[in-house]
């Protein structure tokens, strides 16, 4: 199977933060969720994807070639969008249509009219008079129009009003059904990402704390409410909340066994329910480990 | 290390010309200005005339710098430009050479016409050297306003680098007037390129350019583009 | 691309071009012109006087507002950059060309008339007393009669730069009513003052402001009409009146001119030459524009010949023109058979090596 991206050893030392030991990769074709609170890393690992910053260690390939080292080649088939990337306030949309349009070959001009129908934006609009949402939608369109094999999404629908927020999602699950394109895209909003992602990983800290399939994730994880004294302190066991005699627990790695081993310590088990992945994701990092 | 991305550096200059060319045409405007006050041919014409060109100058490549490098930053394009095509080193050209020519087209205009005043008017022409020199120095405050520009970020420096390179034209006179070789001569009708003005241009020239082939060097060493 | 072809604005540019080659071989006999011009013949007449300074007051802006004019519609046609392209090569490349060969053959028949010459200009005796001194004074090179093109270059730049500053998409819809057009050249009333009247031709290397003012005028009134043809409409059927009031001023002109005559030392014309001057101007031009539109908008095998070869001629009649004058300066006839024999001779040179040069060569898609 190719990847479209393999990171191995990652490490970037910054005075406040510390982004350590990542290794991801993304098979050929996939979308992948990254997800984290603010100041995980999901920006910097999606820079030093993008060439944009250097790690200090580590091996980074994109596409099948080395970065930073064929950048060019890289960024020419790459899309990427992130919420500090700015486009010229003084210039309309048009014109960086046409800026774009001049750089990569494969631009797509009728997708290009169709987005900015879809995204309802004016080109011949200076981007100085966008919204916070026109602004990511017509960085969205640049990166979309230009059909790249790789699109790297820093945040894409954060600070997006509903409606731009389902306009974006929307798009963007269509271009996902292109299955030769692959999507890495960053979120603290796990409701964008499980409605998405095929993968999904999480970044806590500057450390990459799970990374697997959706539906292995969701298949894992279960909240059961149940009755009884005893509080099982067992590995599976990620979190556990008592008020009175009600028991909450959220289990990681769930098996059908574990009811009966609960009941077998005298608990009642009321419910087994799956989980939000939010809820995965709250658990997680407050467990603090391993998901 | 890849070969250059040719046509991209193209755009890039062409992209950063097209943001700079409001205040590109207000300066062609006024240095259209000036050279018609020159060409009034009045003592108080042609100082305010030559004063206007010289600012027009300075003005032209100190906003040229600041739009298309230090405004670049501070407004997030820098993200948006890298995410295009392009090494370090290609970024880096096409500013460098946007920049040059920016500064060279309003740069050679004065160079050429203060040579022809001198050359074809009764000044004399042992004036050629020392304006070199003061040109050669015009050249070197710009390289290090340029190379500043680049390599450091904070906007506070590079204005202060900016004004105060310009500004030491002033010791930088007072020094080539204590120099016998070079000020003794300015009144003579003979061109005397003296050993001192030969270092001093040279240095001046050589400078120049090892400051923008480091600050290239430095450049593409960089760790982080945004 | 195919450029729509404007027949009248070519009829009009080649008869604005012979009206050059008419004015130019005139200042010869012209009094008034005695003491400033090289090729000041023996034999004068105020007849000449009469006839050169009327076309002297709208050929240089009616060539203004035609290029004026297919500027901006070369602009409309190919961008911006497209035009300075085509401006490049079709104005900028033959100045750059021309200029020495231009410069060097007047030099030199200036100095071969001095040194020849029985019956030298006022201007031909100083250059004769020059070349005795050991360090004549000299003069600093100007762009002889190519100022046009060298003035057009900066129109060129200046249209750029002041639509990049004022960028702005209102065109006015309607016309312009009759008063405005009456009153318009007061607007040259202060270019024309702040030089000598007549008004000399610009061809110092460094731009001067009245020229920038005066000629600029036209050129931008030429991408106006381009743009909005319509703002003429109210004064189409005034255009005869126009041309018979610009005749009645040109009189008043003409007597002022005798009341206050030029003098080398003048920086400045009197203020009732340069209203009335600024009004000659602006109104003949209208009027022939008009009426250009009118009747010159037909494709006559010669006037399309004319047409063609107007540009060629206009870039070399004037050192032919000096040969040719400098030749009959010792000759003792009147000057209407001196002027007949100049002109003449003049254009015959000029379309035979147009012919020979130009029209049947590549050249011909340069200056053609």
């Amino acid at each position: 199977m190719t990847v479209a991206f393999a990171l191995t050893g990652i490490h970037k030392q910054y005075p406040q933060f510390t982004l350590s030991d990542i290794s991801l990769s993304l098979p050929h074709g996939q979308i992948m969720g990254l997800v984290g609170v603010n100041g995980a890393g999901k920006t910097t690992l999606l820079r030093i994807l993008t060439g944009l910053v250097r790690a200090d260690r580590g091996d980074v390939r994109v596409l099948g070639l080395r970065m930073p080292e064929d950048q060019v080649a890289v960024k020419a088939d790459t899309g990427f969008a992130s919420e500090d990337m700015r486009l010229y306030k003084s210039q309309t949309l048009r014109w960086h249509m046409d800026l774009i349009a001049a750089i990569y070959p494969g631009w797509d001009e009728n997708y290009a009219r169709d987005l900015l129908r879809r995204f309802d934006l004016k080109s011949d609009q200076s981007i100085g008079g966008f919204s916070h949402g026109q602004r990511v939608k017509a960085l969205l369109l640049l990166c979309f129009a230009r059909r790249p094999r790789l699109l790297l999404l820093d945040e894409p629908t954060t600070g997006l009003d509903p409606v731009a927020r389902s306009e974006v999602l929307e798009v963007l699950s269509d271009v996902l059904r292109d299955e030769t394109r692959s999507v890495l895209f960053s979120s603290h909003n796990t409701h964008d990402v499980e409605q998405l992602a095929d993968s999904i990983s999480f970044l806590h800290q500057g450390r990459l704390i799970a990374s697997q399939d959706k539906e292995r994730f969701l298949d894992d994880w279960r909240r059961i409410v149940c009755f009884g004294d005893y509080t099982p302190e067992w590995p599976e066991i990620a979190a556990a909340r008592r008020n009175g005699s009600v028991l909450e627990l959220k289990v990681r790695d769930f098996c059908g066994e574990l009811p009966a081993r609960l009941a077998a310590h005298g608990l009642t088990v009321q419910s087994v329910d799956p989980m939000r992945l939010e809820d995965i994701f709250v658990t997680t990092v407050r467990a603090g480990a391993p998901a | 290390m890849n070969s250059l991305n040719v046509p991209v550096i193209k755009r890039l200059i062409a992209k950063d010309w097209l943001l700079f060319q409001k205040q590109m045409a207000a300066y062609v405007l006024t240095g259209i200005l000036s050279l018609c006050l020159l060409g009034m041919a009045r003592p108080w014409s042609f100082y305010i005339g030559s004063l206007l060109l010289i600012i027009v100058l300075v003005a032209t490549s100190c906003f040229a710098i600041s739009t298309s490098l230090i405004n670049e930053r501070k407004e997030h394009n820098l993200a948006f430009v890298m995410s295009l095509p392009i090494a370090p080193l290609d970024y880096y050209l096409a500013k460098l050479i946007g920049n040059l020519v920016t500064f060279a087209v309003p740069f050679l205009v004065i160079l050429i016409g203060t040579l022809a005043a001198i050359l074809l008017t009764p000044l004399p022409d042992g004036l050629v050297v020392y304006s070199l020199l003061i040109f050669g120095h015009i050249l070197l405050a710009y390289c290090v306003a340029l190379s500043v520009a680049m390599a450091v970020e904070s906007e506070g420096w590079n204005i202060f680098v900016m004004i105060a390179s310009m500004v030491m034209i002033n010791p930088f006179m007072m020094g080539l007037s204590q120099i016998e070789s070079i000020h003794g001569v300015i009144r003579g009708e003979a061109i005397i390129f003296s050993s001192a003005a030969i270092v001093i241009l040279t240095t001046q020239v050589v400078v120049s350019l090892l400051l923008l082939v480091g600050t290239g060097w430095v450049h593409c060493r960089k760790v982080a583009f945004y | 691309m195919a450029i729509e072809r404007l027949h009248y604005l070519d009829n009009l540019r080649a008869l604005a071009m012979l009206a050059g080659v008419l004015f130019h071989a005139a200042l010869a006999y012209s009094p008034l012109m005695q003491p400033f011009w090289p090729l000041a013949d023996r034999s004068t007449s105020a007849v000449a006087d009469v006839f050169a300074w009327f076309l002297h007051f709208f050929r240089m802006p009616l060539f203004f507002m035609i290029a004026g004019y297919f500027s901006a519609m070369l602009i409309e046609q190919r961008g911006m950059g497209g035009m300075f392209a085509n401006r490049v090569q079709r104005v900028l490349l033959p100045f750059v060309v021309l200029w020495l060969p231009v410069i060097l053959s007047l030099t030199w028949s200036t100095e071969w008339a001095a040194a020849n010459v029985e019956h030298p200009s006022a201007v031909l005796k100083i250059v004769r007393e020059w070349s005795t001194m050991a360090d004549p004074p000299q003069l600093p090179p100007g762009t002889s009669h190519l100022w046009f093109l060298y003035y057009l270059m900066w129109f060129y730049i200046l249209q750029w730069a002041l639509g990049s500053v004022f960028a702005t998409r209102k065109r006015l819809q309607s016309q312009l009513p009759l008063w405005t057009w009456l009153i318009a050249p007061l607007l040259l009333v202060p270019s024309l003052l702040s030089v000598t009247a007549p008004h000399p031709a610009p061809e110092s290397f460094l731009p001067q402001f009245w020229a920038i003012g005066f000629f600029g005028f036209f050129f931008a009134l030429g991408t106006t009409l381009r743009r909005q043809p319509q703002l003429l409409d109210a004064l189409r059927r005034w255009s005869p009146g126009l041309a018979i009031s610009s005749m009645l001023l040109y009189i008043a002109w003409l007597y002022g001119l005798r009341r206050l005559p030029p003098d080398p030392g003048d920086l400045a014309a009197p203020w009732q030459l340069a209203v009335l001057g600024a009004f000659i101007s602006l109104w003949m031009t209208l009027h022939l524009w008009i009426a250009g539109q009118r009747f010159l908008n037909v494709q006559h095998p010669w006037l399309r010949y004319l047409a063609a070869g107007s540009y060629w001629t206009y870039l070399v009649h004037l050192p032919v023109l000096f040969v040719i004058q400098y030749g009959l300066m010792d000759q003792a006839f009147g000057w209407l058979t001196k002027l007949a024999i100049s002109v003449a001779a003049t254009l015959a040179i000029c379309f035979f090596s147009y012919e020979v040069l130009v029209r049947r060569t590549q050249l011909r898609r340069w200056l053609g």
